[in-house]
């Protein structure tokens, strides 16, 4: 389903990722682990376009993007959580959901509504539906994002440090919200520091370091014997 | 001190009208120079290079010259150029309008970047597309932030709108002035006509609170 060829890419000097190439099957969850500043985070927005390639190729569904030139149509198709949420605060979380659908997809406000109540119940915040995002928890804000991406009914989501801005006790409510998506099929492609969350839901974990693709392979193989000694030395240093 | 106000009882309904007549070109003028202040604010954050020097260039200008300068040029020079011949309400509005668009760009342009970044980068990440991120997503958290600056910007022009006079166009300000004449007495007129101002000022800036009020539910 997603194919990355020799993805390069640089800011100015420097290079951030160093000519990544992976596959990720439809179906797949994957986790993206390493260092902070190691590439991760663009990676994932390389992948939805926010950032573009310096050379390389990212083939979605047969297609390269780079060439596609209506990068609406790429992003539509794939959902994206940020780690500050990035809720639209001056509308509701009912708003917030059905925005999108209608505005990008051109669906009735009746049926998105529809939809959406019936993704603020699989996240469950279905009392929450008229409320503003400033008076959310993080983990409830981080699910009506969740809920929101999937408005859209993309074919892939990204996740990115979705947890990490949370307060402890509200890290697992996100986690399995997750979780439940990932029951259902859908791919993901998730970077997190949530190491046994990674090990449990993950079918293939990528490291990344210094902008390389380090290694890809099961969690188990992976977090049990890693390859590398980079690899060796961050799960020293986290678990 | 000699201060006879009831000279000037006869004439009120005169400076009254002036209120409306003032207010008329002043509510047109904010209009233009809001519209044509956000479009140039979009100009401004364009990664395109000549719309963004047009707008640069623009508010230069209109912010560089005197406003009577270019009221008097667009009244005189128009006619004398093109033939046109241009009432001194046209004037007023464009000089006015197009002055304060200068303004409001700029103000506009710094509630833009004030907004995260992470607002454009969620409706990206959705598909939205780029005018409809602007409309309902962008301009409303940028309007609200900047409302104050706005409102300072709409009454500054409210009072501003005085030096109209100059090009004979029947204000509130002219009316006093033509009072003044008639009666040989030009205090209690202009008394009468700045308390006037005042009380359009504050009403302006009550609206403004009120909306203010309105809009920050969110927070
Ligand atoms: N827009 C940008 N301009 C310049 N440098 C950037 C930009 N975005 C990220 N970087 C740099 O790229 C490197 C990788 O960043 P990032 O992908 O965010 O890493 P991670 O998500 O793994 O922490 C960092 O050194 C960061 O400073
Ligand atoms: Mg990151």
């Amino acid at each position: 389903m997603i194919n990355v060829n020799n993805l390069t890419k640089k800011f100015g000097k420097t290079t951030v990722l160093n000519n990544i190439s992976t596959s990720i099957n439809r179906g797949e969850v994957v986790a993206i682990i390493g260092p902070s500043g190691s590439g991760k985070s663009t990676f994932l927005r390389c992948l939805n376009q926010l950032e573009q390639p310096s050379s390389g190729e990212i083939w979605i569904n047969g297609k390269e993007i780079a060439q596609e030139k209506n990068k609406e149509l790429i992003r539509k198709n794939i959902g994206m959580v940020f780690q500050h949420f990035h809720l639209f605060p001056h509308m509701t979380v009912l708003k917030n959901i059905t925005y999108a659908p209608q505005t990008v997809k051109k669906i009735s406000e009746s049926e998105a509504k529809e939809n959406a109540l019936e993704l603020l119940k699989k996240v469950g915040l279905s009392e929450k539906a008229e409320t503003f995002p400033n008076r959310l928890s993080g983990g409830q804000k981080q699910r009506v994002a969740i809920a929101r991406a999937l408005a859209m009914e993309p074919e892939i989501m990204l996740f990115d440090e979705p947890t990490s801005a949370l307060d402890p006790e509200m890290v697992k409510e996100v986690l399995d919200v997750m979780k439940d998506l990932a029951n259902t099929g859908m791919t993901m492609v998730i970077v997190t520091h949530e190491m046994g969350f990674a090990r449990e839901v993950a079918d293939r974990i990528l490291f990344l370091d210094e902008g390389q693709l380090m290694e890809d392979e099961k969690p188990d193989s992976f977090f049990t014997h890693p390859n590398t000694e980079r690899a060796q030395a961050f799960l020293e240093k986290i678990l | 001190m000699n201060l006879d106000f009831s000279q000037i009882v006869p004439y009120i309904p005169f400076m009254l009208e002036g209120i409306w007549v003032t207010l008329k070109f002043v509510s047109v003028s904010i209009l233009v120079g809001f519209i044509l202040g956000t479009l140039l604010a979009l100009c401004k954050i364009t990664k395109l290079p000549f719309l963004k020097g047009f707008a640069d260039a623009y508010t230069s200008i209109f912010r560089g010259t005197p406003l009577i300068l270019q009221l008097m040029i667009i009244y005189f020079a128009v006619p004398q150029l093109t033939g046109y011949d241009i009432s001194a309400f046209l004037s007023a509005v464009l000089a006015f309008g197009l002055n304060s668009a200068a303004y409001v760009s700029e103000i506009i342009r710094a509630g833009i970047m004030a907004v995260d970044r992470g607002q454009t980068e969620a409706a990206e990440a959705l598909g939205v597309p780029y005018k409809d991120m602007m409309m309902h997503i962008i301009l409303p958290q940028a309007i609200k932030n900047i409302l104050p600056a706005l409102m300072n910007e709409f009454i500054t022009l409210t009072k501003e709108s005085a030096i109209v006079s100059v090009i004979g166009y029947l204000d509130l300000m002219r009316r006093a002035q033509i009072v003044g004449a008639d009666i040989y007495r030009n205090f209690e007129p202009l008394l009468f006509a700045g308390l006037i101002y005042w009380v359009m000022v504050f009403v302006l800036t009550q609206i403004g609170k009120v909306v203010e009020r309105r809009l920050r539910y969110s927070d």
